[in-house]
């Protein structure tokens, strides 16, 4: 459905997209995770025309959206990464004017707003202005806003980002039926729990190019030992002395402890045991360990 | 291609839909400014200025206020009005990703300000008609042409402004240094035929002066047909001009 081949977007002397390789299929739900400044949000933005590729190639249902961005949009939906919604417009207003530039007949305008408002328990606030809508709400909107055209393709830009949990389970829940309805989702985040919990597959995105990618578990099993153990700053001397001889165990050091990977649970729970060594935590890897490794920890300086 | 128009027009429709929701506070200035300086000029002056052009100062002062209110209304519509949608609400990042393009939020815009302008100046020009300050009243359609003519023009000044600065503040540059002097220089406030030959010559490549000279024509009735071929002429020739660099410089912005 996407196709990007060595794509290039340079702005002025920054590379924000430098050389990418993606493949994204029908009936996906692909995550773009990386840091701020890694070339998500420029790729997002070529895929349908508003920033254009310095070279390379990028195809979208098969048209070149530098030629054929018309054709793209109206079979996608997009929730923007900044809300963008018309402050002089009612909710409603602000959906019919999205109608009628998607080019939904002007019969059917109505019922389509009105239905996906409901879908997104937002009816109660259809005459209001937008500055009365509440953050989440406005999310919400955005989301009714994307959906209008019944697009066969969906993006979503750091869609849950500054929301509630509560805001953030119920668009999940939404995107989980969108996508086992057929809908082709493409999702960039911050957010780990969100990838792992939406995308069958990923890519983690460092610098303009993919630094992994892969299914969540195949990341994880790719990229880290199975377990982490994550102890206190205070046993820092012993933990270092135990392991620095032992090949199976990795050791890294972060703000919040010393993290101790390893491939089994029990030459976690041995530390404990031999060694009266007593975790924080022990838990499985999980995409965020893949995320710091793959982006590494200090690149978000001038990010 | 009727899709792009039907979309120009949505855009328009955009404009409108917000417009009519403060009627009266957008109509205002409309009537009160020329209004007051009817009062102000027209009679405080006017009192000195007995023979102007042959003609009372408040006679003279007339026409030239249509062209000011459709000066004023399209340029800071798209000046800061769009600035403001462009900048601060973002609202054509997420417009730009429905079959909606540069174009049509350009051309739709540069449409409603034409369509704004003229509604203006029929406004401004019947309250004048009211005040017996034009020759023949029927005439008052044809202000309408008057005021899309300058609008059009002058709403792309405003989008090159727009992609122009850097920040919010300079339009008051782009104001002090274009607009007023636009407003001061056009032949509104006494006839050009008086300024000096330099600022005579410049004032001809912008659209004022031109829209100041029609609607002079249509309010004394005077030499109408002509002035509608030259200055009517002028006017599309310096809006094909400016719409063209307005959407070539817009587009910059809003296309990476």
């Amino acid at each position: 459905m996407i196709t990007a081949k060595s794509l290039v977007k340079k702005f002025g002397d920054f590379t924000a997209v430098d050389g990418l390789n993606l493949q994204i299929n029908q009936g996906e739900c692909f995550g773009l995770l990386g840091p701020n400044g890694a070339g998500k949000s420029t790729f997002i933005s070529m895929t349908y025309g508003t920033v254009q590729r310095t070279s390379g190639e990028l195809t979208v249902f098969g048209y070149d959206p530098k030629t054929h961005s018309r054709e793209i949009k109206k079979r996608m939906g997009v929730v923007t990464q900044e809300n963008a919604l018309d402050e002089s417009l009612t909710v409603f207003e602000n959906m019919m004017i999205y109608c009628a530039f998607i080019g939904i007949p002007k019969a059917e305008r109505q019922k389509r707003v009105e239905e996906l408002l409901d879908y997104m328990n937002l009816m109660h606030k259809k005459d209001m202005p937008i500055m009365a809508l509440s953050g989440g709400m406005k999310r919400r909107l955005v989301f009714v806003r994307a959906l209008l055209g019944k697009p066969e393709l969906l993006i979503l830009d750091e869609p849950t980002t500054g929301l509630d949990p509560a805001v953030r389970h119920l668009l999940w829940g939404k995107v989980k039926e969108l996508h086992s309805q057929g809908t082709t989702i493409v999702l960039t985040t911050h957010y780990m729990h969100e990838a792992e919990v939406l995308c069958n597959r990923l890519v983690i995105m460092n610098k303009g190019i993919v630094a992994g990618h892969g299914s969540p578990k195949e990341l994880i099993n790719q990229h880290t030992p199975g377990y982490v153990g994550i102890f206190s700053d205070d046993d820092r001397a012993h933990v270092n002395q135990i392991t620095s001889n032992d090949s199976s165990y990795i050791l890294t050091e972060d703000t919040s402890g010393v993290y101790v990977r390893t491939n089994s649970l029990e030459a976690l729970t041995t530390l404990h045991t031999k060694n009266n060594l007593t975790p924080l935590q022990i838990r499985p890897s999980n995409l965020e360990d893949v995320f710091l490794k793959l982006t590494g920890q200090d690149i978000t300086v001038d990010a | 291609m009727r899709n792009t128009i039907q979309l120009f027009f949505y855009i328009t429709l955009r404009n409108w839909t917000v417009y009519k929701k403060d009627f009266i506070a957008n109509i205002s200035p409309t009537v009160a400014d020329p209004a007051l300086i009817l009062v102000s000029l027209g009679l405080g002056l006017g009192t000195y200025l007995t023979n102007v052009e042959g003609m009372s100062y408040m006679h003279f002062l007339a026409p030239g206020l249509t062209v000011a209110t459709a000066l004023f209304t399209s340029f800071f519509e798209s000046s800061y009005g769009f600035y403001v949608r462009m900048s601060y609400e973002n609202v054509f990042k997420a417009m730009l990703t429905t079959p909606i393009g540069v174009r049509e939020v350009v051309f739709g815009e540069l449409i409603w300000v034409g369509l704004k302008g003229a509604l203006m100046a029929v406004g401004v020009s019947i309250v004048l008609a009211l005040c017996g300050l034009m020759v023949n009243p029927w005439l008052i359609p044809a202000v309408a042409i008057v005021g899309c003519l300058v609008a059009l023009p002058c709403g792309a000044m405003g989008l090159l402004a727009t992609a122009w600065v850097k920040n919010i503040n300079q339009f008051q540059t782009v104001y002090s240094f274009l607009i007023a002097p636009l407003y001061f220089l056009s032949g509104i406030f006494f006839p050009i035929e008086q300024m000096n030959n330099i600022v005579r010559f410049v004032a001809n490549f912008f659209p004022l002066i031109h829209g100041v000279r029609i609607a002079q024509a249509i309010f004394w009735q005077k030499d109408i047909a002509e002035a509608l071929a030259v200055h009517g002429g002028i006017l599309i020739l310096q809006s094909a001009v400016l719409c063209t660099l307005a959407y070539t410089q817009i587009r910059k912005k809003l296309i990476n």
